[in-house]
């Protein structure tokens, strides 16, 4: 028990340090005493003002939530399918969310504002056709099917993404950003649109932290507990794919978050009690992606990079460690 | 007998450089120029390709007197279909570096491949001279390269303002900047813009900055190149106009947020005196 709150405490502590960097560092040098000024509505003005208001704030309050639904994403998926290489790509959302944008940067770069709805909508699209197949016929709802479904639709997807920039290179490096993954300075627009999908999603994962726990114990024993594995397996994609496309519509293609930090938590914590690894792994993703999108904006500042590359950076030097130590 | 059978030889092996050379510097007469520069170009020389490379964009661009050329297809990064190309029995292709991986597999097929596509106005005047030795037209190319000279000064001339401009390439949230050398930069500091760039170079001659720098250097103008048609161009202009990043900036707020569509600002071309003042009549208002 001790060994848990410790390693949540040092989750928290990582999260405040992380939103503190990417909040007071950027391609502009802003006081760290006017930043604090600025958050807390007590002075500022001109330039700074701006960029610590309409950039950074909404960019770090995207990327809390961005990593905070990937984290989840990845831990109820890990923990309904029983199977520790599940992600938001095994169910599909990834790959249409990836062709959801890319469809809407390529032909329809007129309507390019409506790409995080093209994203969310295709990478639930995804989701509901692995869903639909998984469900279906013998063995519905095995972990099995669902897995094979689901790697079934993302080459699907993948397939019509890369024809779709086979057809127009000229318009690829558009999509450059989406697929490396990233986050962007839009201000609070983006998750103002998208916030009821976080929601609904993270109140599933919540209503679910128990019954997963059950289902750890077996499908039989979960059943004879008065649980029904299959509609819990059911429930945990349908909120894994509303976070996941959520994050997707907001951040482009990021699936390397969702499958290692619930992985990191569980051995940093020497459980895999979904009370403990649920929300630990939304700190987690938290923390991490706020930092790596920290340093994807400053370290070649003023140029910026994709932050995926600097996800797998910070995270896999520490998956390797707890690795090699744990397991 | 011996004494006329080696001055026989001598002989031979004199005229054999020469021969050799003289073969080397024939004119390649069947030509493919994949870039909308090479193709003007050497119709300007009086040289008629027997292949021109689509244009990004539309075909707007090229020659009218290449109509009628079979317009290859290019696809990135390797630029023509190789039995396409192959099918036109070319001695020299015109390329670009766009077309990287394609140039190798022309080379295997022993065509002879230049890449030849100018990223500044000062290269486009050299690369004119290039052109015209190959094709032995050298007087012609000077002259043309003067004309160039003399017709950007006219453009050029009277420039009454300097306004700080974020041209930028492609759509969505994450667009790159053109940097000074690119064509669409070094074309709009011609036309007296000042290009905004956060200080940043990159030999690609584009780069994704910062939108915290957009803020600080505030650009007067904002000229989009998206890849997209005509018919976007409204919504494209609201999309960067409500962008909440550069709602501060001059350029939003006086409403001087432009699109091109043609290619002129992204691939290099002849008509570069017409482009610059196209820039400044435009989108420069000097």
């Amino acid at each position: 028990m001790a060994r848990r709150t410790l390693v949540f405490a040092g989750l928290l502590a990582a999260l405040a340090l992380a939103v503190v960097a990417s909040l007071a560092l950027g391609a502009v040098k802003v006081p760290f005493a006017e930043v604090i000024e600025i958050v807390f509505g007590k002075g500022g003005s001109g330039p700074n003002q701006q960029i610590i208001e309409t950039l950074r704030l909404p960019r770090t309050a995207e990327a809390m939530v961005v990593g905070a639904a990937l984290g989840i994403a990845g831990a109820i998926l890990q923990g309904a399918l029983g199977n520790p290489l599940a992600s938001p790509d095994v169910i599909g959302v990834t790959g249409g969310a990836g062709f959801g944008a890319i469809l809407i940067i390529i032909l329809f770069p007129g309507s390019i504002a409506l790409l995080p709805l093209g994203a969310l909508f295709f990478g639930l699209l995804a989701a509901a056709l692995v869903f639909a197949v998984a469900w279906s016929g013998h063995n519905r709802g095995s972990t099995g099917k669902v897995i094979l479904a689901g790697i079934a639709i993302l080459s699907l997807f993948t397939a019509g993404t890369t024809g779709l920039l086979a057809a127009y290179p000229e318009r690829a490096p558009s999509a450059i950003f989406f697929i490396a993954g990233g986050l962007t300075s839009s201000g609070w627009d983006e998750l103002g649109t998208i916030w009821p999908y976080f929601a609904a999603g993270f109140v599933c994962a919540a209503l679910l932290i128990r019954p997963l726990d059950r289902l750890a114990l077996g499908d039989d024993v979960a059943a004879s507990l008065g649980s029904r594995p299959h509609l819990i397996r059911l429930g945990a994609a349908i909120a894994a794919a509303l976070l996941a496309a959520a994050s997707a519509a907001i951040a482009g293609l990021l699936g390397f978050l969702g499958l290692v930090v619930p992985h990191v938590v569980r051995m940093a914590g020497g459980t895999s009690s979904n009370t403990f690894v649920v929300p630990a792994s939304a700190l987690g993703g938290a923390a991490l992606l706020a930092a790596g999108d920290t340093l994807a904006r400053t370290l070649r500042a003023p140029i910026e990079m994709p932050v995926g590359p600097f996800m797998v950076l910070l995270g896999v030097p520490l998956f390797l460690w707890l690795l090699r130590k744990v397991v | 007998m011996r004494r006329a059978l080696l001055a026989a030889l001598l002989a031979l092996a004199l005229c054999l450089p020469a021969s050799a050379a003289a073969a080397q510097k024939a004119p390649p007469k069947r030509i493919v120029a994949l870039t909308p520069f090479a193709a003007n170009t050497l119709v300007k020389l009086g040289v008629m390709p027997v292949g021109v490379g689509q244009t990004l964009g539309g075909n707007e661009r090229l020659s009218p007197k290449v109509k009628g050329v079979p317009v290859l297809p290019l696809s990135h990064p390797n630029g023509p279909n190789l039995e396409q190309l192959a099918s036109l029995d070319p001695d020299l292709v015109f390329s670009s570096r766009t077309w990287a991986k394609g140039n190798e597999s022309m080379g295997d097929l022993g065509i002879r491949v230049l890449v030849q596509e100018p990223f500044r106005l000062n290269g486009a005047y050299a690369q004119t001279k290039v052109i015209g030795a190959i094709v032995n037209r050298r007087a012609r190319a000077k002259a043309l390269v003067a004309s160039m000279k003399k017709s950007v000064a006219q453009a050029r001339r009277g420039i009454s303002a300097h306004p700080t401009v974020m041209l930028i390439l492609g759509v969505g949230r994450t667009p790159f900047v053109f940097l000074p050398n690119s064509w669409g930069g070094d074309i709009v500091t011609k036309a007296g813009g000042r290009l905004l760039t956060g200080g940043v170079s990159s030999g690609s001659g584009f780069e994704r900055i910062s939108d915290e720098i957009v803020v600080a250097e505030d650009p007067d103008v904002i000229i989009a190149v998206p890849h997209a048609n005509e018919d976007d161009i409204p919504s494209l202009t609201e999309y960067l106009r409500t962008n909440p990043a550069w709602s501060t900036t001059s350029a939003v707020r006086n409403g001087r947020i432009y699109i091109s569509v043609d290619n002129s600002l992204l691939q290099a071309g002849t008509d570069v005196a017409r482009t610059i003042r196209k820039v400044r009549r435009v989108y420069l208002e000097n």
